[in-house]
């Protein structure tokens, strides 16, 4: 009885209660209190990064600085954004529209391996969806979810710009191509256990060259005045 | 015969102004109802108004009402109450004294007669507030 | 702030001609002193008709030269082009593709083709896919009427759409910002012309607005939930070709074809903007900017806009006469006259008036007519000035180059200013200065934010000695400059030691002059100061005072700088003027005039520009018109005016200062005039330079109408709750 009385105060209050908001930036929320600091290191690098820009090209260094911005905290919290845009003295708005621009730019916590594989059309050809059915399995993940260890996160992406060796699975800054199932549970195991497996094809081949084996350019480069003796050879007068 | 001279008018009339109470009574009532009939009583309402029948009279005249005395010349058809309104306008036979299912609850509210055009008469007024707020200066 | 290199609109500063002229000049010294050859112009052929051009112009600009336009949605003159709208192509002889036009410098011999099968199907191409992502909520949105997209749709569109997913995935949808108190928004009919983000990081200066994210996630917004407060935010609802921005106060409240429009002047600040006074049925309904590009070009501060609510709040409608009892008790017009008459028959002459800031030139001529007429001499504004007689001389208290001309200068010194807020709109063109033409800027006052770089020099008064004296090194970037000026704040000038101070700099002035450049100016913070000088007032409460008077005329003056206690126990006080605030709140008599909306009134403005308003809407109840009072309480003194109607009126103003009737003209003082030589008897006194209007708070409140707005009061909140925001964030952050 007692329940059922609460139950039907507490009602409205229930029905009144916002719904979480959707992701939201506001200047109490908690992404505003992330201590965001370069670190020795990279501010050195930083700086050597400003001397590529004019005094007033400054603001050219606006993509590096946000990158290296991200390397050191794992993604970009807008504290992060904001260093930047002081450092490079833009204003805190430019620096979040390019940062929001680019989408290499995370500006949530995501897992410590992002794994992102191509779905467009010469890596779907190519089995691209396999590829992402085995990781999804493999990781009990969908699209666009981390995990909850914070360790993977799944992306679809659109060309790596290696269609040649399709399908592909980008891991953070490394391309895996040529896959199939194997090769990427494969991968993915090694990935559980903080093991970063070498990059490259798996086929067997290197880069993109064919895979029966290069067809083309088969012996080294001639050295230079290759045939030019013949050339200089007086002509044998007839 | 006498009804072809128009006689039996004439006993009618003497017969109004026995009804009326007199010669006096009679140019009084005529004075102020313009007019000069004679009639059953059918019954009375709480205020005072009296209601006649009389079938010789064509449909539409065999009923009338005699005001209250006391309204003397400011009598107005919005006076007679509902349950009177009924008979009156041929909406029923059944007078109200005789139509004992007729409700009563407590809550029926009095009845009142038309005030327009009267000081008591209902006038709207307006709800929104104005255009131009005015300044008062004595408004601390 | 980086001074960005803008990609400036070519109609910006006028015509091409000086566009191109004024760059040379920036670009290189060399090329400005030879003499400057007009760089040959070339011919393109817009639809056939041949158009002769300068290079550089845009397609856009050289089809309007033969009266053909182009749609457009992001390209706005007074801004930089962005060409991310693409309702703009045209087709273009040899071109694979149509071009931008707004966007495309014209080559020799190109023909455009503005109606063409391509261009036309680019049109409706670009149109479909705007109005896919749009929402149909046209007969609720507040843009209904007076919408680009509208316009361009029913123009320029296709009359039948392929969208037909409507059940499918539904349409685009952003969710709404809060920005403000004045500004509503409804995002989902956002474009993107992205014209808001560029005047508020070109003219107004705050990059508070951007753009988020990209493709169909692409929002407008302020990153952090921020509101858009300056004093110019008004202007992004103009500028919105849909419903994404509107106004907020105004929102549901009239359809355009339903309002009366009526060209007026702004007189809530000095600037003398020209307004558009839209009414409906008697009502002041809101206030858009009308363009002149002499002085307020086409925008308008918030103030000017937003506080014509209070137009119909504290407003006296009735004559009201002070009871025995001490209070003040409405009376019919002849009562109120009659009551006054008295007080004046028995003042013997000793009779004053002083002009408040919503004073027009015909009230302030028929009250001076009226109080000497009856023997009295004391006529003052409301506002100080400074004491002797510095105002004989029409160049010592204008701001003489000329609004306009401030966007030319390339070097300024304020001094005791703040133009953010004293005058918005003149701070703009300070702002262009500062972006096109490399002008700097130095202050002297307290350290505000002018919304571009400027440097301050201090606070201290004796600073001015030192930059006038040529010791300071300002004085070398002022006498280097082509076009210096020197700015210097009304209230500045009210100190006691405001004679030297003016007298220090209008000598320095000479020195920087050029053969047609004044770089004395004068900021005047009240619409009607200029005027009251012009007709022979006196400026400063203190003058009047000294001399007892009996009766004592406020005309609009409700500052709160007059009290009851400084005046004589006997003072008979009427108060004539639109709004019961401090004026008639002393006042023994109260007559009630019109407010600006409500009569034709002649302002002259900061730089000398006569200008007049217009009646839009009638007075209020009995109120009249200012002259009129004074007309009829003349009569009933027996000293009747000499004028009847307006005309008259008017051709006795002509009488006093000519200029006054030459109506948009603005009427420079002559050159030539010899600067006041009264040696001033103090010197610069040190001390700090104090200027009331520091922060955007402290903008909004500043004359009986706008404190009585509704709207204004709201922006004061938002204003102070934004910053507790801020603070308490600083607070947790510190944390």
């Amino acid at each position: 009885m007692y329940g059922i009385v609460k139950g039907l105060l507490q009602l409205p209050g229930r029905v009144l209660l916002k719904q979480p908001a959707r992701w939201k930036l506001d200047t109490t929320n908690m992404y505003d209190k992330l201590k965001f600091e370069f670190t020795e290191q990279n501010l050195c690098r930083a700086k050597e990064m400003l001397t590529n820009y004019g005094e007033k090209e400054q603001r050219g260094a606006l993509l590096p600085l946000l990158d290296l911005a991200q390397r050191q905290y794992g993604w970009l919290p807008i504290t992060a954004i904001k260093a930047v845009a002081d450092m490079l003295k833009v204003d805190h708005f430019e620096a979040f529209e390019v940062a929001s621009f680019y989408t290499m730019f995370r500006m949530r916590p995501e897992g410590k391996f992002r794994l992102m594989v191509c779905t467009s059309t010469p890596c779907f050809l190519r089995g691209s969806d396999v590829v992402l059915n085995t990781c999804k399995e493999v990781l009990n993940l969908n699209e666009n979810e981390t995990s909850s260890d914070m360790q993977f996160t799944l992306r679809t992406v659109c060309c790596y710009g290696a269609c040649a060796n399709a399908p592909v699975l980008g891991v953070n800054d490394d391309i895996y191509e040529d896959l199939t199932v194997p090769a990427v549970e494969d991968i993915l195991s090694c990935l559980k256990n903080d093991v970063i497996p070498p990059a490259g094809p798996r086929a067997g081949r290197f880069c993109s060259e064919p895979v029966s084996g290069p067809t083309t350019l088969l012996c080294p480069p001639t050295p230079p005045g290759y045939c030019m003796q013949e050339l200089c050879k007086p002509k044998k007068k007839c | 015969m006498a009804k072809f001279l128009g006689i039996n008018r004439l006993g009618r009339l003497f017969q109004a102004i026995r009804e009326a109470g007199g010669l006096k009574q009679a140019y009084l009532k005529l004075y102020r109802n313009d007019d000069l009939k004679t009639g059953k009583l059918i019954g009375i309402d709480k205020y005072g108004n009296k209601y006649y029948e009389n079938p010789y009279y064509f449909y539409g005249r065999n009923r009338w009402v005699e005001f209250t005395p006391h309204v003397n010349m400011d009598y107005d058809a919005s006076q007679i109450p509902a349950e009177w309104y009924g008979w009156m306008h041929y909406k029923t036979d059944l007078p109200p004294i005789r139509d004992g299912c007729r409700p009563k609850h407590k809550w029926i509210a009095d009845h009142s007669e038309n005030l327009s055009g009267t000081k008591e008469a209902y006038a709207p007024y307006t709800t929104t507030t104005p255009k131009i707020e005015a300044w008062n200066p004595n408004k601390k | 702030m980086i001074r960005a290199p803008l990609v400036k609109a070519l109609g910006a500063l006028g015509s091409p001609t000086h566009q191109i002229a004024s760059r040379a000049v920036r670009t290189s010294a060399v090329v400005a002193q030879t003499p400057a050859k007009a760089p040959e112009k070339i011919e393109v052929f817009v639809d056939d008709i041949p158009v002769k051009v300068l290079p550089g112009t845009t397609v856009l600009q050289a089809a309007a030269e033969i009266g053909v336009e182009i749609p457009r949605f992001c390209y706005h003159e007074r801004l930089a082009i962005a060409g991310n709208c693409r309702m703009c192509l045209v087709e273009v002889e040899k071109s694979p593709k149509p071009v931008a036009a707004c966007a495309m410098p014209v080559m020799k011999g190109w023909r455009i083709k503005t109606n063409s099968d391509l261009t036309r199907k680019a049109r409706e191409g670009v149109m479909e896919f705007l109005l896919m992502n749009h929402p149909l909520d046209c007969p609720i949105c507040d843009q209904g009427g007076e919408c680009d997209l509208q316009d361009q749709a029913m123009a320029f569109g296709s009359d039948r759409s392929r969208f037909t997913d409507i059940n499918y995935t539904g349409k685009r949808a952003v969710e709404d910002k809060d920005i403000g108190p004045l500004v509503k928004t409804v995002m989902t009919r956002c474009i993107h012309c992205t014209r808001c983000v560029r005047f508020a990081s070109e003219v107004a200066g705050v990059d508070d607005l951007g753009t988020t994210g990209r493709g169909n996630d692409m929002q407008i917004g302020t990153y952090v939930e921020k509101l858009f407060l300056t004093e110019l935010s008004g202007n992004v609802i103009d500028l919105c070709p849909v419903g994404a921005l509107t106004n907020k106060p105004y929102s549901f409240v009239a359809r355009p074809w339903e309002i009366r429009k009526v060209s007026s002047i702004d007189v809530l600040d000095a600037v003398g903007s020209n307004i558009v006074v839209s009414t409906r049925t008697n009502e002041v309904l809101r206030i858009l900017p009308r363009e002149n590009d002499d002085v307020n070009e086409e925008w308008l501060a918030d103030k000017s806009r937003f506080a014509c609510d209070g137009l119909k709040r504290q407003r006296l409608v009735a004559p009201m006469v002070r009871m025995p009892n001490g209070e003040l008790q409405a009376v019919e017009w002849e009562g109120a006259l009659i009551a006054v008459a008295k007080a004046l028959k028995n003042a013997g002459g000793q009779i004053a008036g002083v002009a408040g800031q919503l004073a027009d030139v015909e009230a302030m001529v028929a009250l001076k007519d009226l109080v000497n007429r009856l023997g009295g001499e004391n006529l003052v504004t409301e506002q100080d000035f400074i004491k002797g007689s510095g105002i004989d001389v029409r160049s010592s208290y204008l701001l003489n180059s000329s609004i306009a001309g401030l966007a030319t200068t390339d070097a300024v010194l304020l001094v005791g200013t703040n133009p953010r807020y004293e005058a918005p709109l003149v701070n703009t063109r300070l702002r262009k200065a500062f972006m096109h033409n490399e002008m700097q800027l130095a202050s002297i006052g307290p350290n505000i934010d002018l919304s571009y770089e400027h440097k301050n020099l201090g606070a201290d008064a004796s600073l001015i000695k030192d930059v006038c004296s040529g010791s300071h090194e300002f004085s070398k970037v002022l006498e280097g400059a082509k076009k210096p000026a020197i700015i210097i704040g009304a209230d500045l000038l009210a100190r006691p030691d405001g004679a030297a101070i003016h007298a220090t700099i209008s000598e320095y002035c000479q020195k920087l002059k050029k053969a047609d450049w004044n770089p004395f100016n004068v900021l005047h913070n009240s619409a009607s100061q200029v005027g009251a000088f012009d007709v022979g007032y006196q400026p400063g409460l203190q003058r009047m005072l000294q001399n007892q008077p009996k009766v004592l005329f406020l005309l609009n003056a409700d500052s709160g700088k007059l009290t009851r206690d400084q005046l004589p126990k006997d003072c008979f006080v009427v108060y004539i003027g639109s709004h019961g605030d401090n004026g008639a709140s002393i006042a023994d008599a109260v007559l009630p005039g019109a407010a600006y909306t409500e009569k034709q009134g002649i302002y002259v403005n900061t730089e000398g520009r006569a200008q007049q308003t217009l009646p839009g809407v009638s007075p209020p109840g009995m109120a009249r018109e200012d002259w009129k009072i004074l007309r009829a309480l003349s009569e009933i003194v027996g000293k009747p005016l000499a004028y009847d109607t307006l005309d008259e009126l008017r051709s006795r103003l002509d009488d006093i200062a000519p200029h006054l009737t030459r109506l948009g003209e603005l009427v420079p003082a002559s050159n030539s005039e010899a600067s006041p030589q009264t040696t001033p008897n103090k010197s610069i006194s040190g001390g700090a330079i104090d200027v009331k209007l520091k922060e955007l708070r402290d903008y909004f409140m500043t004359d009986a109408i706008s404190r009585a707005s509704p709207t204004m009061a709201k922006c004061i909140s938002a204003v102070n709750k934004q910053q507790r925001q801020n603070e308490e964030a600083k607070q947790s952050a510190a944390i």
